[in-house]
């Protein structure tokens, strides 16, 4: 039916025009200077990459890309290694106290970072921690191990019981279980839970912004955050930079989109 | 947890180097503003004065309230320190509280002092002891077109009143509808503090007693406060002096399109070269007073020079101070760049009128200038006061509730850090 | 038997432990250890370090810069929560119709909400440029100044918050009506139900429970919001943007004040807190439940 088709482009039309702020920001970073000003036309000059230019070379941008990098990977590394195993815990086994234990860890997922800011500043200051990698991803992991664990837990719960009690049969321990049958089929739900938590150690700033001072720890946010602009603010390389921030979202959206939403509805849709 | 403490320990490492090889000192100062910057040329001269030593200069955001943020979260706990550093003049007393500066008495003696300012000496100043060279020095000045003010027979005003008055007669002449009157930073940031102080001195107000009693002329001040926001009600400033800082003021009045400006020495250089717009049209003059309250007096800024405590080269680091504080580099700095001395002295060098044929002015106005509350808690007291300043100006707030508020806020402030 | 309950249970403990440890230093403690901090005046830089009891919270009360942030931040919240939900259904029953190009639909839908918060806000802040950008571009050419006018940043910075938070309602409600069955659609058009009856009837009492989760975690991520007033912001003019979080991060990192900045730390926590409890309590009665 060609009404159909027509509705499709126009709800896909509608999504486009939804995210027009982020067209308008990519577009912006391919701006030349001196037509970033003029509105009308939309690109008055042939598109350049002056301004990537500038922020691959001249700018903080480079390094805090990589320490983006390093701290997301590291957090989800920290948060699956020490999730995996108490989500499974938490799911199957009789562990003393688990109700509150559960309610505990989802009240974790509510704490607004502002109150534990304070204190996770003083402590850190207190071991020497401050502008470091280490710093961050401790920080990080307090808001990203209770959403693995209460999202792998919820996977858990979803693999078949018999499936272990088979293995068990066979003579295999809990442990065993654990890694030879459950973790294969925990796969896919580690997949979404590891997108979101990079995603969220990723775009994280708050924790960022207080616990870096140089360039040795900054992460992304919160360079583009203080993108120097000494006398006019360079809205041309502030575009390019922030499209460069926004790679490893953009892939996972794109690339990666079946985990990602996945793992977003799947908290909300099971509960 | 043994693979989450070998993860930390790695992590750990990969933030923070170390420097071997010859003496290094680091020096952090902000972006100098204005046309040249002399600085990297007299850290080489210190090199070569010093064989074996390297100066690397680290510059910090040119915002006076990141740079401060930035040294704050610094200063605490281990890390790479500082040597030398270059602070606004407000941080000396508060730095030197905590415990962050070396303390120059030993190196440095009151009279080393005397040749400065005497509005900078006493920031420098803490304690008894010594804790930082004056080093750039500013005064809030009053920038005028002096071609329009000639064109019609007018003088530099004295009163804000004459100022206003000035105004409105050049504007009906001149016809010119984006011409606007008069422009300064009301932006809510350290600047706001300044214009506002300044607006509270022209009308005999003070924002601490001699007792320490917060705003002790309530009415002065609240009055003093309308006065500002009423500037941008009559259409004497344009409503964005809200969200104006030093340069976008600057600028405007770059452009020509303003009579008057407040803002800092260093933008003179600015328009008087090739190019500007109003070259060879500006005139400086003291800030004006309010009628029947006080005469004007500008704010002193500027900045000191001070060495961080755990230096691992305090000699050489006081050396550098020295050296930059020295009439021979303040000779350089302001000949070269827009950057006005400490120095008394150099106001009438020849080498350094012939850069500046205005320092004449320009030095009366710093012997009158004032400094902004000394105390270690001044950035405190301003950041309360900010946002109050700010409701008034946007008239969010009316002038009255404004300084009631921060009175009160004040109080809660000062009686917590007895 | 009872040895393999607790070989279970050794087995648990051991598995669990570690996490649990981790989120109690992590999380947990500084939680605890910053209701101890509101009680002090704490002041590192100044070595200033002493009791206070209740003193800041008694200030607070009557600071008018406190009560201003309450308000911002439940207009914020309000505002920004019920904007996201109704257009969030909206997407989602406009997605729910599509039969092609469902991947570029979410890809284009999920965009938004997975940008950092930062680049929304530095993109923001140069639509709402008043002389080159976007917006007023759209809007005619007049130079309205959105984040500097009093009046107009509030609803500027919600627009923002929306448009970046809307997508992660769209999604959940469009995953939960791709699980609606067709022929419950079906029955409706042979009953001759038009297509706005359907949706009340049918779509969205099964959306309800959906909605419900989606107003509780957005509702507690607007109260606990800052990284974009921050940066969009800074919580002016004059204190019109400025949230509860807002001030806390100020009276925390500006002056270093950990005790005055804890207390109001605290307060964002037990308002968290609240609007949870309050929300659970309204679950759990058996009317709600769908």
């Amino acid at each position: 039916m060609t009404g159909g088709r027509w509705r499709d482009a126009a709800v896909l039309a509608l999504l486009a025009l939804w995210a027009v702020p982020f067209f308008w920001q990519a577009l912006t970073s391919l701006k030349p200077d001196a037509a970033l000003r003029a509105v009308p036309p939309l690109m008055a000059a042939p598109p350049t990459l002056a301004h990537y230019r500038v922020v691959v070379e001249r700018s903080v941008m480079p390094e805090a890309l990589w320490n983006s990098f390093g701290v997301a990977v590291l957090t989800t590394v920290v948060a699956l290694v020490l999730g995996v195993p108490g989500a499974y815990a938490l799911a199957r086994l009789p562990v003393p106290g688990k109700r509150a234990l559960l309610l505990g860890i989802v009240a974790c997922t509510a704490f607004p970072q502002i109150t534990t800011v304070g204190p996770l500043f003083t402590a850190l200051r207190a071991l020497g921690l401050r502008d470091t990698w280490a710093a961050l991803v401790l920080a990080d992991t307090s808001f990203a191990l209770p959403v693995v664990l209460w999202l792998l837990t919820g996977f858990v719960r979803e693999i078949p019981i018999d499936v272990e009690e088979a293995a068990a049969l066979d003579g295999a321990g809990r442990l065993g279980v654990l890694a030879r049958v459950v973790l294969p089929l925990m796969t896919p739900g580690v997949v979404s839970a590891a997108l979101l938590v990079f995603l969220m150690s990723w775009n994280e700033f708050l924790f960022a912004f207080t616990f870096t001072a140089t360039e040795a720890s900054r992460t992304v946010p919160v360079a583009l955050a203080l993108f120097p602009g000494v006398f006019e603010v360079p809205w041309g390389d502030i575009a390019a930079a922030s499209m460069l921030a926004s790679l490893p979202p953009i892939v996972i959206v794109i690339v990666l989109q079946r985990w990602l939403v996945r793992g977003l509805t799947a908290g909300a849709l099971r509960e | 947890m043994l693979v989450l403490a070998l993860l930390v320990a790695v992590a750990g490492c990969a933030g923070g180097g170390e420097e071997r090889g010859p003496v290094t000192l680091v020096f952090k100062h902000a972006k100098i503003l204005g046309p040249a910057d002399p600085v990297p040329e007299l850290l080489r001269e210190f090199e070569r004065r010093h064989p074996g030593v390297r100066v690397k200069p680290e510059s910090l955001s040119w915002n006076s309230d990141d740079q401060h943020q930035f040294f704050v979260i610094n200063m605490e706990g281990r890390g790479a320190p500082f040597d030398v550093m270059m602070l606004d003049v407000v941080w000396v007393a508060e730095f030197a509280r905590a415990g962050w500066l070396l303390d120059l008495s030993p190196w440095v003696s009151r009279d080393e002092l005397a040749p400065h300012f005497p509005s900078t000496i006493e920031p420098a100043t803490w304690n008894g002891r010594v804790w930082a060279m004056p080093w750039l020095m500013n005064v809030g000045m009053l920038y005028y077109r002096a071609d329009l003010l000639a064109r019609h027979g007018l003088s530099p005003p004295r009163t804000w009143e004459e100022l206003l008055a000035q105004v409105t007669r050049v504007r009906a002449a001149e016809r010119d509808a984006r011409l606007d009157g008069v422009v300064w930073q009301g932006r809510q940031y350290e600047g706001l503090t300044v214009n506002a102080l300044e607006a509270l001195w022209a009308n005999g107000a003070r924002v601490l007693g001699d007792d320490g009693t917060p705003l002790p002329e309530p009415a002065r001040a609240a009055d003093a406060l309308a006065f500002l926001r009423g500037l941008i009600t009559s259409g004497a400033s344009p409503s964005w002096v809200t969200a104006a800082d030093e340069e976008l003021s600057r600028r405007h009045f770059g452009d020509g399109r303003a009579i008057f400006l407040r803002n800092w020495p260093y933008a003179m250089d600015l328009f008087q070269q090739a190019g500007s717009a109003v070259r060879g049209k500006v005139g400086i003059a003291a800030l004006p007073g309010r009628a029947g309250a006080s005469e004007g007096v500008g704010a002193s800024g500027g900045a000191h020079l001070g060495v961080d405590r755990r230096t691992r080269h305090p000699e050489l680091a006081v050396a550098l101070v020295r050296f930059l504080a020295s009439a021979a580099a303040q000779r350089t700095m302001s000949v070269r760049g827009a950057l006005n001395p400490t120095r008394m002295a150099l106001y009438h060098d020849a080498e350094v009128l012939r850069a500046h044929p205005d320092f004449p002015v320009v030095y009366e106005l710093m012997l009158r200038a004032r400094p902004r509350p000394v105390t270690p808690y001044y950035l405190m007291l301003s950041t309360t006061l900010q946002p109050e300043f700010s409701a008034a100006l946007v008239g969010v707030k009316t002038p009255s509730a404004a300084v009631a508020q921060a009175r009160r806020r004040l109080v809660y402030l000062l009686e917590g850090l007895r | 038997m009872i040895d393999r309950r607790r070989a279970d249970v050794r087995a648990g403990v051991a598995l669990l432990a570690p996490a649990v440890l981790v989120l109690g230093a992590l999380a947990a403690w500084p939680g605890v250890w910053v209701l101890w901090l509101s009680l002090q005046q704490r002041i590192p830089i100044f070595g200033i370090d002493r009791f206070i009891g209740l003193a800041h919270y008694r200030f607070l009360a009557g600071d008018a810069r406190f009560w201003n942030a309450v308000r911002v931040t439940i207009v914020f919240s309000t505002v920004s929560v019920a904007l996201e939900l109704a257009l969030g259904v909206a997407v989602a029953l406009a997605l729910q119709r599509l039969t092609r190009g469902r991947r570029l639909a979410v890809t284009l839908l999920l965009l938004p909400w997975a940008l950092p918060s930062v680049v929304v806000g530095r993109a923001f802040e140069w639509l709402y440029h008043p002389s080159a950008g976007l917006v007023n571009f759209v809007l005619g050419g007049r130079a309205v100044n959105w984040l500097g006018e009093p009046a107009l940043a509030l609803p500027a910075l919600i627009a923002a918050d929306v448009w970046r938070t809307m997508p992660f309602v769209a999604l959940l409600c469009y995953a939960r009506v791709l699980g609606i069955p067709g022929e419950v659609y079906e029955a409706a058009r042979v009953d001759g139900a038009g297509r706005l009856a359907t949706v009340r009837a049918i779509t969205l009492p099964l959306l309800r429970r959906v909605l419900l989760i989606a107003l509780l975690f957005r509702t507690l991520d607007a109260l606990r919001a800052f990284d974009l007033m921050f940066v969009l912001t800074g919580g002016g003019p004059a204190s019109t943007t400025e949230t509860l979080t807002v001030y806390a991060y100020r009276s925390l990192f500006q002056t270093l004040q950990l005790g005055f900045g804890g207390a109001i730390g605290v307060v964002v926590f037990a308002l968290v807190m609240l609007v949870a409890w309050a929300y659970l309590r309204t679950m759990e009665r058996p009317e709600t439940t769908a």
